[in-house]
């Protein structure tokens, strides 16, 4: 079986269903004409541009220009972690960076390397879009990650302080809200774990099936990004965390709020 | 006696250039009691809060035990100094988990108190064992800081750093507390209003707009400004 094009004007017919929610949206009251416009704008040019650069990447296929494209996806990623965490880039780039490079390379070589093992590790039909997954899910659990602990940890500064002052180390000190965080950010991941194919069918599994595959072969790549996905969020999350408390705290232990967007 | 915290012109400056201590000087003996006395934002509880190394130095020095204050020197003083606050931070669900916390750290593991030794310091403290079982979201803002005082306590800790303890205590639970203090093993700097806090108190230091406007000794009945 092979996939079906979507001619232009078939795509031009699709576009036309975004009327009725629109429609819908416009009589219910609700004023977001601008904000419908420039998503479905948004989606459609990015994915045009992602189109380019897989048919792009796909023809050459050098190996050095996946390590680069993917080194790319990393710098926007540990950018968009830090700013949406609301943390300051200058300080936390170098950790975030670290620990999103490690879980994906990682994850990502796991997956290629010892389960799908293609003629080429450095295939770009794998690689790229197997990082880009792993990356678009450790992104999310990151910023969850980053945001909950220091959040947290500002908020009960009281009890933080008073953990210290009854004998606790930094890592006893903090541990409680690092457990918060961790399973905060871990939690969306298992949750979509654990309801899999009962709630939807997930959108790897469909796309390979739309594409030809048999559902065996997509359920069974289905499985093996799901955990890789859990094991490059997690480590990822608890690395960043782990390198971030070294540039966070001072030498005694209290939290720098210099290192923090907002006061 | 030695000098368990020495203070040498410290100037403690927070965020854009407010200063909230200059050149403040002072030493404080072991066993001695010492009152930090002035108007709310002084800077009494600075004192308490730079020893504890939440306020950086802007110049000037503090020793404790004679060490100049780092970050080993911090860690020792935050074991060996009890510090209670006005509204005490219990960090637990029940009293009873209050008074254990510290044992649960690694440093303190060893020395969780006997069921004979918390009995004994609620007594000290005029608390009834019942309260053992009560949240702490539940009890009152006096026992709060009667049970932060019975975790010093346990501890073991000789060095108390006080900020206005006695201000939500009952006069029988004040004199409890004063008694527990008349000690002469604890060493005790004190921010308070109190006056039979202050009578109790062998120095007081008044305090205004972050700097020592007073010294009173009781000892030698010696006052500058």
């Amino acid at each position: 079986m092979t996939t079906l094009d979507i001619a232009w004007p078939q795509m031009a017919v699709l576009y036309g269903l975004c009327l009725l929610p629109w429609l819908l949206l416009g009589l219910a009251g609700l004023r977001l004409n601008k904000t419908i416009a420039i998503s479905i704008v948004r989606m459609s040019v990015q994915l045009g541009l992602v189109g380019v650069y897989l048919k792009t990447l796909f023809n050459l296929n050098d190996p050095w220009l996946n390590g680069l494209w993917i080194l790319l996806m990393l710098v926007v990623a540990d950018v968009s972690i830090l700013q949406r965490a609301g943390l300051k880039i200058r300080y936390f780039m170098l950790c975030t960076f670290t620990a999103i490079a490690f879980s994906t390379v990682f994850a990502t070589g796991y997956l290629v390397v010892l389960v799908i093992r293609p003629a080429s590790y450095f295939d770009a039909h794998y690689i790229v879009p197997l990082a880009g997954m792993m990356l678009g899910n450790s992104l999310q659990s990151n910023v969850i990650a980053l945001e909950r602990f220091y959040a947290s940890l500002r908020k009960n500064d009281s009890e933080y302080l008073t953990f210290l002052l009854l004998g606790a180390t930094h890592w006893e000190a903090v541990r409680p809200y690092f457990r918060m965080a961790i399973t905060a950010a871990i939690s969306p991941t298992l949750a979509g774990m654990a309801t899999m194919g009962l709630v939807s069918l997930p959108g790897m599994m469909t796309g390979q099936i739309l594409g030809g595959s048999e559902p065996w072969l997509a359920v069974k790549y289905q499985i093996a990004i799901m955990i890789c996905l859990f094991a490059s969020t997690t480590l990822a999350c608890i690395i960043n965390l782990k390198l971030s408390l070294k540039i966070a705290f001072n030498s005694y232990d209290v939290l720098k709020e210099e290192v923090m967007k907002t006061p | 006696m030695p000098d368990i915290i020495q203070f040498n012109q410290v100037t403690v400056i927070a965020g854009q250039n407010k200063t909230l201590l200059s050149d403040i000087t002072f030493t404080l003996q072991t066993g001695a009691k010492l009152a930090l006395c002035g108007k709310s934002g002084a800077g009494k509880s600075t004192v308490l809060k730079t020893l504890l190394g939440l306020h950086p130095l802007a110049s000037g020095s503090v020793h404790f035990n004679g060490r100049p204050l780092n970050a080993s020197t911090i860690a020792a003083i935050r074991s060996q100094a009890a510090y209670i606050g006005q509204e005490p931070v219990l960090a637990a669900d029940t009293v009873h988990e209050a008074l254990l916390l510290p044992f649960q750290f690694k440093a303190r593991r060893s020395h969780k108190p006997t069921k004979a030794q918390i009995d004994a310091v609620l007594a000290r403290l005029y608390l009834p064992q019942a309260i053992l079982g009560q949240a702490c979201g539940q009890i009152s803002g006096g026992e709060k800081q009667r049970i932060a005082l019975a975790r010093g306590l346990l501890l073991g800790n000789t060095l108390f750093l006080l900020d206005e303890v006695t201000s939500a205590l009952d006069p029988e639970s004040k004199q409890a507390v004063l008694k527990v203090f008349a000690d002469p093993s604890l060493t005790v700097l004190s921010v308070t209003h109190d006056a039979d806090w202050l009578a109790q108190c062998s120095r007081v230091l008044e305090f205004e707009a972050g700097r020592i406007i007073m010294d009173t000794r009781k000892d030698s009945h010696h006052d500058h400004t």
